[in-house]
């Protein structure tokens, strides 16, 4: 039984090395019932289940069992592992410059699913990839840029079928990213960019006078700007706040004034750090906080954006100070950069093969506020899964086949 | 050919003696044609259409038989001739109350050229540069006519619309302005949230073409979608909106995937009309857009439609223009074969029952 | 601002710090026994428990029972995979700049570019690459001679493995420069020589003697033996030079020398193809100037589609870092993927990975990504390994564990083609020279360690807020002051046995 199992799973791998298998989304097969049949079923929950099943029915998944390995081949899929989707909680694609209204510094209301381009071919890589679901933001040039959402890589055109979560999080930045293109009014001709912040400082002004302003208009209607729901939603805690910072003082400036903000009564925020490379060098001061982080990619040599050094034992580093980590890919789909190798860096880096799973599973599906439909192998959430023709996350493995909301987008079988 | 000549230089140009003429096949709007047909033009309006037998040429009219074929005049929707530096303004978020009937100029010389391609008429548009930049003119391409200053409202959904140095930077800004506009709205606004003005949706990509789809059906606006190339890889829904399409100017060797999504328009029955891009187009690629379509597969019918009827109905002047049919102006162009083929070429071209062009003898 | 300048800081002392932990230069007795508990030796079955010893820079048996001489130092590592380094078969880094700005430079050696201490060659020991051919850059149309060194060695002498590894010629388009101009330049380089060598012989059939004055003027020894007795003109290039035995050696002029080597079949050739045209373009030229049957094709881009001709040609390839060939339809937008190693591997052309970075995604990266394609994992071990070597006709001395090769073993802490492997110890030519504990660098990278000193502020904490291992505390910070060597370079308690380092 091993022997053909072995043998079912070779044949897969061979027929698929030569040309990657155009997804099946245009193609017949838009039915959303699958069997699918593994060795290693790693569902996210804990538990791995060592040959099994893993069915699909109308978009859903409705059984995950250890199982026969005997069954009909041409209704079913086999593979040597199952997975679910993969999550990318800073996916950066689809976006760009105009997806940020530079006008103001401060633009809660903006949403971000205005200018989603889902015509990207950004979309199809990232499924090649086996990234299912992506928090898209606006790009960073705003302090405070709008609100970001939650989208499947795959599935209808229209930008309301493929929401998973709209207005998902508040996102806006820490750090130099915000003060690009500022520059101050003095020596050249003004525009639009003569304006505060161009420095670091500035940016986190922006923030207290945005809170401070939101607190105001509170007590004096007259005082309201556009946006300030959102910033209420905010402090109420109803809307969770996404922030970059890559360096250390940008995350203490970003922990320091959430902390603040509780202390001084105005509001609970809930509060993600995006992009936090430095978060190894203070993990207790995230983890006084219980704030969850976003890593960015691993860089080779260590240094990344906006002068931060991160250190690949990061991820391994705030999991042992009780911090949920998730990994993300900034939208990269390279043999060396997609998610599932920022996982296999984040175990080179010191986390289990469970741990790492976890990091592109369930935690940022818990981030982002939409664990009841997706994150793991689980009877009832959404059909994501991800074929894998052996050892998720080590390279020497890729992926085969993806099924996203139940449908089979990149088919493992053999070309006839 | 040379008899024909011969009349024509016989013939005073007066408009009020009716005139009837004669050719071997008269083109329909519905694509049918009459062979022998014959027109009578009174007054500036077509009389009568029909087969020969069908129609009485009124005592006293003159008479024109021509060898050729004679089709309603081509309807250049979209284009900048005449007006061009005057159509943009990037300076404003919005101008809804611009009129860009005021930079027609009636005696540019472009209009010649329009006119010996045998454009008739065209839509004068506001250049992308705002999230509105006004209000279309419909205008006859001789004797200075402005069939209509307000034929449809420029509405912003590409990035053209959007700004490096003013507000909106953002897909999202420009969406929160228009829904802020269309929340109160006045003069030109109001006149496009209340059904009574058609909207022109600027679009480039398949994601703006979504977005202003949204726009569309959140507001329950009517109107065409314009500046998309690839308008019918998502002609699907676009059928769903009822919105209609300008198709952008095609040239020779354009990718062979513009082509394909102008058939799925055509395949998909989503209405529309081609676009002129004048003068930044010479006014020839009008018909070579049509005919490139037809060879890729477009339906002969639609194609046509796309060159008069339909790009009248989408300009709002459906009543005045776009077919031979009683009643509407007498724009109309005796061609030296079939229109929709290339090698045929314009003979002579009618605005209003007045003869506008007469192509040289060889 | 000054965050940045601290961080240049903290490089430079990590990189002073690595060269500091370098052993010493010579060897001591020269016998060292590594004991792993696999044993992966490239040339049949893994061994385990398996032993190696190497004794005076060559490997004298690979067994489960092969016995260590008893002074020889033993590197004990049952949990550790030994493995034969990597073979890097091309690469242009390591050097100031890979390419001078002469486009027809055959007389260039990147012996006299090559930086020792150049940060490529501490991270390809770390990756466990021990051999690597570099060669000039592709912005040229015959660049220079190559070399083979170990990335270990503070001179170019040390670190030398074999000098002319082969001439570099570039049949791709050079940035700025068309097809066909590239083209003509690299015909016209030989064309020019063979109207030199017949100038030559003209020249010396008239009685005059520029050459020999010119030789001479410029110091060359004509008595010497190699340079005193003239040659016929040799190879199978499809032109000839009657009368060359004439010519004494050494009154060819320096600079084209190298050129008349590779036409005559003594020198192998690296020719960079960016394109199937400039493969068709490569092999053209090797075939009229007789040196097909040394060339090595590098490739880049679609060359891959070019591999029928290369099959028909007989020569291997080396593959860009590259693997996957991203093709886009522009009709529909979809996009294809082609794995290159793949096509070589089922048309049975002998094909070399290059890394696509010395670090993280090094050669058994590439390798890997075989693996994950689809090839079978033997073959793409040796496409890191045994097939480098053998371009490089270096074959009977790197790529396999096996007894007369040179002593050089990696020891990693698990599979060589797992993500979740780390490089614990290098050994290269029977000498520890590589120990990952000690690597400061590692350190700093992979557990964000910052080394004494160097971090601002003072006492690095670790994740609960004790002081780091390496941060001073006050009783050492004092003992540092007092001149005393910092912690990291104590001896070890057996030192006395240790051979010394290189």
């Amino acid at each position: 039984m091993k022997l053909t199992w072995m043998l079912g799973g070779l044949a897969c791998v061979a027929s698929n090395a030569h040309a990657l298998l155009r997804p099946a989304a245009d193609d017949k097969d838009e039915r959303k019932a699958w069997t699918v049949r593994a060795t290693k079923i790693y569902t996210s929950t804990g538990r791995t289940i060592d040959k099994g099943v893993v069915i699909v029915n109308n978009g859903k998944i409705s059984a995950v069992t250890p199982g026969s390995d005997e069954g009909d081949a041409s209704t079913e899929l086999r593979v040597y592992a199952v997975t679910a989707g993969l999550i990318d909680a800073s996916a950066r694609i689809g976006v760009s410059m105009d997806a940020v209204e530079q006008s103001r510094e401060v633009a809660p209301e903006v949403r971000v699913a205005s200018a989603v381009d889902l015509f990207s071919p950004a979309w199809e890589r990232q499924v090649e990839c086996g990234v299912t679901t992506v928090l898209v933001n606006p790009p960073d040039r705003d302090v405070i840029g709008g609100l970001g959402v939650v989208l499947k890589t795959a599935g209808d055109n229209a930008i309301a079928k493929r929401t998973l979560k709209p207005d998902a999080v508040l996102r806006g930045a820490m750090g130099s990213d915000p003060s690009q293109g500022n520059h101050p009014a003095f020596g050249r001709p003004t525009d639009f960019y003569s304006r505060r912040p161009t420095t670091r400082m500035g940016v986190e002004w922006e923030w207290r006078k945005a809170f401070f302003d939101t607190a105001q208009s509170k007590q004096d209607a007259s005082k309201k700007f556009p946006g300030v729901e959102r910033l209420e939603e905010v402090l109420a805690g109803k809307l969770t706040l996404s922030i970059q910072a890559w360096t250390t003082q940008d995350i203490r400036t970003a922990v320091f004034l959430k902390e603040e903000i509780e202390r001084e009564g105005f509001g609970k925020p809930r509060l993600f750090i995006d992009a936090a490379a430095e978060a190894w060098k203070e993990p207790q001061l995230l983890a006084r906080s219980k704030t969850p982080v976003v890593l960015p990619p691993f860089p080779v040599g260590g240094r990344t954006d906006d002068g931060a050094f991160m250190a690949w034992n990061v991820a391994q580093l705030l999991q042992e100070q009780g911090i949920v980590v998730a990994l993300s890919a900034h939208g990269n789909s390279e043999l060396d950069g997609r998610l599932a190798m920022q996982a296999g860096y984040a175990m080179r880096g010191g986390l289990s093969f469970d741990e790492a799973l976890a990091a592109v599973t369930i935690n940022p599906a818990r981030l982002l506020g939409v664990e009841d439909r997706v994150g793991s192998l689980e009877v009832g959430k959404d059909a994501d899964l991800v074929l894998w023709n052996g050892e998720p996350f080590e390279p020497t493995a890729r992926v085969v086949g993806v099924i996203v909301d139940g449908v089979l987008r990149v088919d493992p079988r053999p070309k006839q | 050919m040379s008899s024909f000549a011969l009349f024509l230089s016989l013939l005073p140009g007066v408009a009020d003696r009716p005139l009837a003429i004669r050719a071997e096949h008269v083109l329909l709007g519905d694509g049918r044609t009459l062979e022998p047909g014959v027109v009578v033009i009174e007054g500036g309006k077509l009389q009568h259409v029909g087969a020969e037998k069908d129609v009485d040429v009124p005592a006293g009219a003159g008479r024109i038989d021509h060898k050729g074929w004679l089709s309603a005049g081509l309807i250049g929707l979209h284009g900048y001739s005449t007006a061009t530096g005057e159509l943009r303004d990037t300076t404003r978020t919005t101008l809804p109350e611009a009129r860009v009937a005021w930079a027609f100029d009636a005696r540019h010389p472009e209009l010649r050229d329009l006119l010996a391609e045998g454009v008739t008429s065209f839509v004068l548009t506001p250049s992308p540069s705002s999230l509105s930049g006004g209000a279309s003119a419909f205008v006859k391409c001789a004797g200075g006519k402005i069939v209509t200053r307000e034929a449809q409202l420029s509405l912003g959904f590409s990035d053209q619309n959007l700004s490096f140095n003013r507000f909106p930077t953002s897909h999202g800004g420009a969406l929160a302005e228009l829904e802020r506009l269309f929340a109160k709205p006045t003069g030109t606004i109001e006149k496009c949230a209340q059904g009574e003005l058609s909207a022109l949706f600027e679009v480039e990509t398949p994601s703006d073409v979504h977005r202003a789809i949204d726009f569309a059906k959140r507001h329950k606006l009517v109107g065409a979608l314009s500046g998309a190339d690839w308008t019918g890889e998502v002609a699907k829904d676009v059928k769903a909106s009822g919105l209609s399409v300008v198709a952008s100017t095609l040239r020779v060797g354009e990718d062979r995937r513009t082509l394909r999504a102008m058939v799925a328009l055509g395949a998909a029955d989503v209405p529309f009309g081609f676009g002129l891009d004048a003068p930044f187009s010479h006014p020839a690629t009008l018909r070579l857009s049509a005919a490139l379509c037809i060879r890729e597969g477009l339906a002969r019918d639609k194609a046509w439609r796309g060159l008069t009827a339909e790009s009248a109905r989408i300009a709002g002047v459906e009543k005045r223009v776009g077919n031979l049919a009683e009643g509407l102006d007498a724009d109309l162009v005796l061609w030296s074969g079939d229109p929709l083929e290339l090698s045929s070429s314009v003979v002579a071209v009618y605005v209003d029952g007045e003869r506008a062009f007469a192509a040289e003898e060889r | 601002m000054s965050h940045l300048i601290s961080r240049t800081f903290v490089s430079t002392a990590l990189s002073l710090g690595l060269l500091a932990l370098a052993p010493d230069a010579h060897a001591g007795n020269g016998k060292i026994a590594i004991k792993a508990g696999r044993v992966i030796t490239m040339v049949g079955p893994d061994i385990v428990n398996g032993v190696i010893t190497i004794e005076d820079g060559r490997i004298t048996g690979v067994s489960a029972d092969a016995k260590a001489a008893w002074d020889a130092e033993v590197l004990d590592h049952p949990e550790l995979v030994a493995f034969p380094g990597w073979v890097e078969a091309h690469s242009n880094r390591g050097m100031d700049r890979p390419n001078e700005n002469v486009p027809v430079a055959p007389f260039l050696d990147v012996r006299d570019s090559i930086d020792p201490i150049s940060f490529y060659f501490e991270d390809s020991l770390r990756a466990g690459v021990l051999t690597i051919n570099v060669q000039q850059g592709n912005a040229c149309v015959i660049g220079g001679q190559g070399m083979v060194v170990k990335p270990f060695g503070l001179t170019i002498e040390q670190m030398l493995v074999k000098q002319g590894s082969g001439l570099k010629l570039v049949a791709g388009a050079r940035p700025g420069r068309s097809r066909a101009t590239q083209a003509q330049e690299l015909r016209k380089a030989f064309l020019d020589l063979r109207q030199y060598l017949d100038k030559l012989v003209q020249d010396k059939q008239d009685g005059k003697d520029y050459a020999r004055r010119e030789a001479l003027f410029q110091g060359k020894d004509l008595e010497k033996e190699e340079n005193k007795k003239g040659r016929a003109f040799e190879g199978t290039a499809n032109w000839k030079v009657p009368g060359l035995e004439a010519i004494p050696r050494g009154e060819i002029d320096d600079q084209k020398e190298p050129l008349l080597r590779l036409v005559e079949g003594k020198l192998p050739a690296f020719m960079y193809c960016d394109s199937g045209s400039s493969v068709q373009l490569a092999l053209d030229v090797a075939r009229a100037n007789g040196f097909l049957a040394n060339t090595v094709l590098v490739l880049e881009g679609d060359s891959w589609k070019a591999a029928d001709a290369i099959l028909e040609a007989g020569v291997p390839v080396v593959l860009s870092p590259n693997l996957m060939y991203v093709e886009r339809d522009p009709l529909t937008g979809k996009e294809t993927e082609t794995f290159v190693p793949k096509v070589f591997s089922e048309k049975k052309i002998r094909f070399a990975l290059q890394s696509l970075n010395p670090s993280a995604q090094s050669l058994w990266f590439q390798a890997a990504q075989c693996v994950a394609n689809g090839l079978d994992r033997t073959a793409a071990l040796e496409a890191a390994t045994r097939t480098p070597a053998d371009i490089l006709r270096l074959g009977k001395r790197v790529g396999s564990l096996e007894q007369g090769k040179d002593g050089n073993v990696v020891l990693l802490s698990g599979d060589p083609l797992s993500v979740r492997s780390t490089v614990q110890y290098v050994v290269i030519g029977g000498n520890l020279v590589y120990d990952r504990s000690k690597d400061v660098r590692m350190k700093h990278l992979m557990n964000g360690v910052e080394p004494n000193n160097t971090a601002p502020g003072g006492v690095m904490l670790d994740a609960s807020g004790h002081p780091c291992n390496d941060a001073p505390t006050v009783d050492e910070k004092s003992k540092t002051d007092k001149g005393e060597k910092p912690p990291e370079e104590k001896p070890h308690d057996d030192h006395k046995d240790e051979p010394k380092k290189d």
